[in-house]
C-alpha cells in the first residue's frame, strides 16, 4: 500500500493529507463556504458561552438546597451548553461520594437538555447536549443501583445520537456506561460487545484514558465471570501500553488488578509483586490514599483464598496508613476486618483490645455516636461469649452504611 | 468517613466518563480560525469516506460536517487534532453503512472506477479466496447464505441480526457458528480442496 493512503500516516503527515484529498471532491465553492461559516459560528457562540459562564453551575447549587434545585431548570443562565458542560462536571465529582446529588444534578440537566429549543444550537451538537445529560443520569442511576432506569436512560441517550453517524466519540463513550450498567445487571455477553465496541472507537480517536477505562471496566466484566486468566490478558496487554506512554496512574491500577487476577489465580508470590508495584507507583505519584485502599482491598482477596497471614499484614499496614492521613473512618472500618480474622482465629483477647482502640479512635475523631455504640456493644459481645466473625461483618456493613449516609448528608 | 468499595472484583475502577481536559484549552475566540480549520480539513475527511469506504459524495460532506461539529462538544479534550479526525470519519462512515446497508445497490461505483481504493491493489492475491467463500455461500440452505451475508459482508452485529431474525442474541451467535460449521463442511469436501 502506499504509506500516503495509510490511515495512520495521514494523521502525522500534512503533505500525504493533502495528496490523498487532492482531486476527490468537487468543490461547491459557495456551499462549502457556507458550511466552513456555520461551523464557525456555532464554534465561537459555544466558546463565548464557556467563557461567561464561569463557575455559575457551582454558585447556583450552592444557593439552594437539594430539594429546590429542579427549579433552576428555569433559571436562564443554565440553559446553554456551558452550564449542562458544567453540571456534567458536578455530576463526576459528586457520583463516587454523594450519588443522590449527582442524579438530582443530572435530572437538572436532563430536563434543561431536553427542553433548549430545537434550534439553539446546529441538530448535531443539539443531540450531543443531550444524549450526554441522559448519559449522566443513567451513570448516577447505575451508581445507585437503579438498573432497569439506567439501562432506559442509556437507551434514551444512545437513541438521540442514533441520527448522527458523525457523533461516535460521544456513541463510543455511551456504550462503555451502557456496558457498565449490562455488566451490573449480569448481561454479559451483551457488555462485553458493548466495550469491545467502544475501545475500537476510543483507540482510533486516540483517547487514550477512555482507552483505558475501557480496559478496566472489560478486565472487570471478565473478572466477575470468574475468567481470571483473560481478565490477566486484558491487564497486561493495557500495562504494555500505559508502559509505553508513561501513564504511571493507569500502570498503577493496572498491577493491583493484575495483583487481584493473580491471587484468584492462586499465584500468591505474582500477587504480592504485583500488589507491591502498584503501591510503589500510587506512592511516587503522592496518591498516599490509594496505597491503604490498595493494601485493603489485595488484604480481602487474600485473606477469601486462606492467606490469612499475608492478608492480615497487609490489613495492619492499611491501617497504620489510614491513620496517618488522618483518615479515621476508614482506619475503623480496617479495623473492624481485623477484628473479624482475630475473632476467626480464635484471638479474642487481641480483638477485644482493638476494639476499644476503635472505640477511643471514633470517640476522637467525633465520629456519628451511633458508630461507638455498634463497637462498644460489639465489644461487649466479645466479653460475653466471644463473638463471631458475623457479628463483626454485621457492624462493619452498620458503620459503612453511617459512614455513606453522613456523607451523602454533608 | 468515606465508604471504601471493596466488594467488586476490581476496586480501581473510578468513573471517568467525562474527564478533565489534561491539555492545554486554546480560549482565544476567533471565527477566522475555526472556519480555517474547517476548510483545511474537510477535503480530507470527505476523502477519507470516500474513498476508503466509498461513502456516496453527498453522504460524505455530511458525515464530514457532522464530524465537525462533533468536535466542538469534544473538544477540550482532544490532544491531537488528525488522528481524532481521521477516527472520527472512519467510525462515522462505518456507522452510515450500517443504518444504510439495505442501499448498497445506490453506491456510485462510477467514482470507484476512476479513483480505485488503494486497497484494492491487492486484488488478484484476494480473489481466489473471495471466489471460494462465494462458491460455498451460493451452496448453504438460503436462510444460512443471508446469515452469513448479514455478518461478514454487510457488517452487522450479532445482536443487530438477532433483532432482524426476531430472535435471542445466544441463539443467533450458535446459529453463527452452525452457519460457519456448514460452511467449512462445504469447502472441505470440495475435491480440489481437499487434495490441497
Amino acid at each position: 500500500m502506499n504509506h500516503s493512503d495509510d490511515l495512520r500516516h495521514l494523521a502525522d503527515c500534512a503533505s500525504c493529507r493533502q495528496r490523498f484529498s487532492e482531486n476527490v471532491l468537487p468543490f461547491d465553492v459557495a456551499r462549502r463556504r457556507e458550511g466552513a461559516r456555520a461551523f464557525a459560528a456555532a464554534a465561537v457562540q459555544m466558546e463565548r458561552e464557556r467563557e461567561n459562564a464561569a463557575d455559575i453551575v457551582e454558585r447556583q447549587l450552592r444557593q439552594i438546597s437539594i430539594e429546590e434545585w429542579p427549579s433552576l431548570a428555569e433559571s436562564p443562565a443554565l440553559r446553554n451548553n456551558a452550564a449542562l458542560e458544567q453540571m456534567s462536571e458536578e455530576v463526576r465529582k459528586r457520583i463516587e461520594r454523594k450519588p443522590v446529588e449527582a442524579l438530582a444534578i443530572a435530572n437538572l440537566a436532563a430536563s434543561i437538555a431536553e427542553s433548549l429549543p430545537a434550534n439553539a444550537y446546529p441538530p448535531e451538537v443539539m443531540a450531543q447536549i443531550r444524549s450526554t445529560a441522559l448519559r449522566d443520569r443513567a451513570n448516577a442511576l447505575r451508581y445507585l443501583g437503579r438498573l432497569a432506569e439506567a439501562f432506559d436512560s442509556i437507551e434514551t441517550a444512545e437513541s438521540r445520537l442514533g441520527d448522527f453517524p458523525g457523533a461516535s466519540h460521544d456513541r463510543a463513550i455511551i456504550w462503555m456506561v451502557k456496558a457498565m450498567i449490562q455488566g451490573q445487571m449480569d448481561l454479559f455477553e451483551e457488555a462485553e460487545q458493548m466495550i469491545t465496541s467502544a475501545s475500537i472507537i476510543f483507540a482510533d480517536v486516540n483517547d487514550l484514558s477512555r482507552f483505558f477505562q475501557a480496559g478496566l471496566v472489560y478486565g472487570n466484566l471478565l473478572g466477575r465471570q470468574k475468567r481470571y486468566d483473560d481478565a490477566q490478558r486484558i491487564f497486561r496487554d493495557l500495562l504494555g501500553v500505559a508502559t509505553s506512554t508513561g501513564d504511571e496512574e493507569t500502570q498503577a491500577r493496572l498491577y493491583n488488578n493484575l495483583g487481584h487476577c493473580a491471587v484468584y489465580l492462586d499465584d500468591y508470590a505474582g500477587a504480592n509483586i504485583h500488589f507491591s508495584e502498584s503501591i510503589a507507583r500510587f506512592t511516587d505519584l503522592g496518591l498516599l490514599a490509594e496505597v491503604p485502599r490498595t493494601n485493603l482491598g489485595a488484604a480481602l482477596v487474600l485473606i477469601g483464598k486462606g492467606q490469612v497471614d499475608s492478608g492480615l499484614a497487609r490489613l495492619e499496614d492499611a491501617r497504620r496508613a489510614f491513620i496517618a492521613l488522618s483518615m479515621m473512618g476508614e482506619a475503623g472500618l480496617c479495623a473492624l476486618r481485623i477484628i473479624e480474622v482475630l475473632i476467626d482465629r480464635g484471638d479474642t483477647e487481641q480483638a477485644r483490645a482493638l476494639t476499644g482502640i476503635v472505640i477511643d479512635e471514633f470517640e476522637a475523631a467525633g465520629l456519628d455516636t451511633r458508630a461507638v455504640q455498634a463497637v462498644a456493644s460489639l465489644q461487649s459481645s466479645i466479653d460475653a461469649d466471644g463473638a463471631t466473625g458475623d457479628a463483626v461483618r454485621t457492624v462493619h456493613e452498620f458503620v459503612q452504611r453511617l459512614a455513606a449516609d453522613q456523607d451523602q448528608a454533608s | 468517613v468515606n465508604v471504601i468499595a471493596t466488594e467488586t472484583f476490581d476496586p480501581t475502577i473510578v468513573d471517568m466518563t467525562a474527564v478533565v481536559p489534561d491539555c492545554v484549552v486554546d480560549c482565544s475566540i476567533d471565527e477566522l480560525d475555526f472556519g480555517r480549520m474547517y476548510e483545511d480539513n474537510l477535503s480530507l475527511l470527505v476523502a477519507i469516506a470516500m474513498r476508503k469506504f466509498q461513502v456516496p459524495e453527498a453522504d460524505a460532506e455530511g458525515l464530514a460536517h457532522e464530524v465537525f461539529y462533533s468536535y466542538l462538544k469534544r473538544k477540550n479534550e482532544i490532544r491531537d487534532l488528525h488522528p481524532w479526525l481521521i477516527g472520527a470519519i472512519c467510525h462515522a462512515s462505518r456507522y452510515f453503512w450500517r443504518q444504510n446497508s439495505r442501499r448498497t445497490e445506490q453506491l456510485d461505483h462510477s467514482w470507484a472506477t476512476l479513483l480505485p481504493d488503494p486497497a484494492s491493489a491487492a486484488i488478484l492475491d484476494l480473489l481466489p479466496a473471495q471466489l471460494a467463500a462465494r462458491e460455498i455461500l451460493e451452496s448453504l440452505p438460503p436462510r444460512y447464505q443471508e446469515i452469513l451475508r448479514l455478518r461478514y459482508y454487510e457488517g452487522y452485529s450479532i445482536r443487530e441480526i438477532a433483532d432482524y431474525l426476531g430472535v435471542t442474541a445466544k441463539y443467533t451467535q450458535k446459529l453463527m457458528a452452525k452457519c460457519l460449521r456448514r460452511a467449512e463442511q462445504v469447502y472441505n469436501a470440495a475435491p480440489a480442496r481437499k487434495k490441497s
